[in-house]
């Protein structure tokens, strides 16, 4: 019987990407799983302060989860042991690990905003805006899921520790309750990807939120792209170093 | 990348302790391997060979003392020269043992061309394409260990190698280390499996609570038993091991699966006088087997505890 050769990884981000393409009932219900919450909310004409909460708040989920418990996952398994022997320094590990995640993650969010454009909302620059943005916030919410993965050796901790960092920082975004124009308030939500994805969100669903400038999203975007990168890397020894 | 002196120690530890919060751990501990020398770290369960293990292999850092490969105490340099089996059988899961190999290969920049022949050599060639996650836990430590093997490291470190290992497998394993041994090549394992030991292993390092009892080639160990004898009791009824110690000749007892495992120098009339010692105690005797000591019995001698229970 002929077979055919599996793909082959020389790489850990390429091995960890093939890995979560062969779980193909997980990988169905993860990229299911974000369309089961923007379908009826765009579909149903959902107030775009609530919808672009709830998306907002989605793809925070999305991000943390992903790769916190998915890194836990690896250190429970002895895998990290195994990566943390090997001749490839421990900034490029955290790196690889992280930009494999984010790439499923960003599937996930892709998917999303090509149902909303499928039902025709939003225009093209702030779709793009969006788009970015979203990317961004998913990298800023896979650095906290490696933060939190460097704290705990459990899955479910790991879930409980998200949960309680999240909820502050989301609700510093405004998702709750709106930033008030200048002011402290202002400012921190300004160092937070997530208002500016909730405006993006709000601005495609049809709503008027305050601060929606396409030019200071992408410019805050690339910013959070950046130091997200930058904080994987440096967290890769810290993700090794435990349990050592 | 400068070849390894054959001179210097391979890989060094002075004084290396590793201690946690509940005291258990291992050190302090010297040890040095060289070129083509196999060192095995024998102990029971929670002696601190895996302890040790992970610090020799760069994953732990010591709380005290020094370690050195090939003379450098760089842990990102010695990564380059050494490949490390630990007691899970981590892999991508999902993915086939090719896939894998190939990526560990890589890694550690092994040529192409040594990955399918690795492989057929661990006898997984086979099932090379399937999952690993349908593989059974033999298999998967045949591609563990097949990963580790390859492109021949400088410096090879097994914890508990022949884990779900089945004879042939051991058998594999034991070619391949001795082979690696004739290369010149350097290993280090934590294992209790004395029969794999005695097979491949040129110097044992004898731990016990984090200390090393006995460094010494395993011919020099068995020799320190002066000719005596294992004798294993099977029996019914109670214990035997006080009295046993009154027969002349005997050395040790200790309660084992099944009986009692009683170590003894040579002496003519020894059996008689244990058969004897038990109808003293009106216990049944089930069965009793006599065999040339192992490195068990050394350790049995030396500790008085039993690797095997």
């Amino acid at each position: 019987m002929v077979r055919l050769r599996r793909p082959r990884s020389t790489q850990l981000w390429q091995l960890e990407l093939l890995g979560t393409l062969a779980r193909r009932r997980a990988l169905t219900i993860k990229l299911l799983f974000p369309l089961v919450l923007v379908i009826p909310l765009v579909a149903t004409g959902a107030p775009p302060f609530f919808a672009g909460m709830l998306l907002t708040v989605l793809i925070a989920m999305v991000g943390t989860v992903g790769t916190g418990v998915a890194v836990t996952r690896s250190r429970g398994s002895g895998w990290l042991d195994r990566l943390a022997v090997l001749p490839i320094p421990a900034w490029r590990v955290g790196l690889e690990l992280f930009f494999a995640g984010w790439l499923v993650d960003s599937l996930q969010a892709t998917l999303v905003l090509a149902v909303i454009v499928i039902v025709g909302r939003g225009d093209l620059a702030t779709l793009v805006t969006t788009w970015m943005v979203a990317l961004a916030a998913l990298a800023f919410s896979g650095a906290i899921g490696l933060a939190i993965a460097a704290l705990t050796d459990h899955a479910g901790e790991a879930m409980l520790y998200l949960g309680v960092l999240l909820a502050p920082l989301l609700y510093l975004s405004g998702l709750f309750t709106g930033v008030p124009a200048g002011g402290l308030r202002y400012w921190v939500a300004q160092a937070l990807p997530f208002s500016y994805l909730d405006e993006g969100f709000q601005l495609l669903l049809g709503g008027n939120p305050p601060y929606g400038d396409p030019l200071h999203f992408l410019i805050a975007a690339v910013s959070f792209m950046t130091l997200s990168v930058a904080a994987a890397a440096a967290l890769g020894r810290a993700i090794l170093a435990r349990a050592a | 990348m400068n070849e390894p002196s054959l001179t210097e120690p391979w890989l060094s530890a002075a004084g290396v302790s590793r201690r946690f919060r509940n005291g258990r751990g291992v050190g302090p501990i010297n040890l040095s391997v060289g070129s083509g020398e196999v060192q095995a770290l024998v102990g029971p369960n929670g002696c601190g060979k895996t302890t040790l293990l992970r610090c020799l292999a760069t994953r732990s850092r010591p709380q005290a003392g020094s370690l050195s490969w090939f003379g450098d105490s760089n842990r990102q340099l010695a990564r380059r020269r050494l490949a490390v089996v630990f007691d899970s059988t981590a892999h991508a899961e999902e993915l086939s043992a090719r896939q894998n190999l190939a990526f560990f290969g890589t890694m550690r920049q092994v040529p192409g061309d040594l990955w399918e022949p690795a492989l057929e050599e661990a006898s997984v060639a086979e099932l090379g394409d399937d999952p690993l996650s349908r593989l059974s836990y033999g298999m998967r430590r045949r591609v563990l260990l097949a990963e580790a093997v390859l492109g021949a490291p400088p410096l090879l470190l097994l914890d508990e190698p022949t884990l779900g290992l089945d004879v042939s497998g051991c058998q594999w394993l034991v070619e391949v280390l001795r082979a690696r041994a004739r290369l010149g090549l350097a290993t280090c394992i934590a294992t209790n499996d004395t029969d794999f030991v005695e097979q491949v292993a040129s110097r044992v390092c004898f731990l016990v609570d984090g200390a090393a009892v006995r460094d010494a080639p395993p011919a020099e160990l068995l020799a320190d038993l002066g000719g005596m004898r294992e004798i294993r009791l099977s029996y019914r009824g109670a214990s035997p091991a006080a009295r046993m110690l009154l027969v002349p000749g005997v050395e040790r007892t200790v309660e084992a699966e099944g009986g009692l495992l009683v170590l003894a120098g040579p002496r003519d009339g020894l059996i008689p006088d244990i058969l004897a010692a038990l109808g003293d105690l009106d216990a049944h005797l089930i069965d009793l087997t006599v065999r040339d000591p192992g490195l068990a019995d050394c350790f049995l001698q030396l500790t008085g505890r039993a690797l095997h229970v």
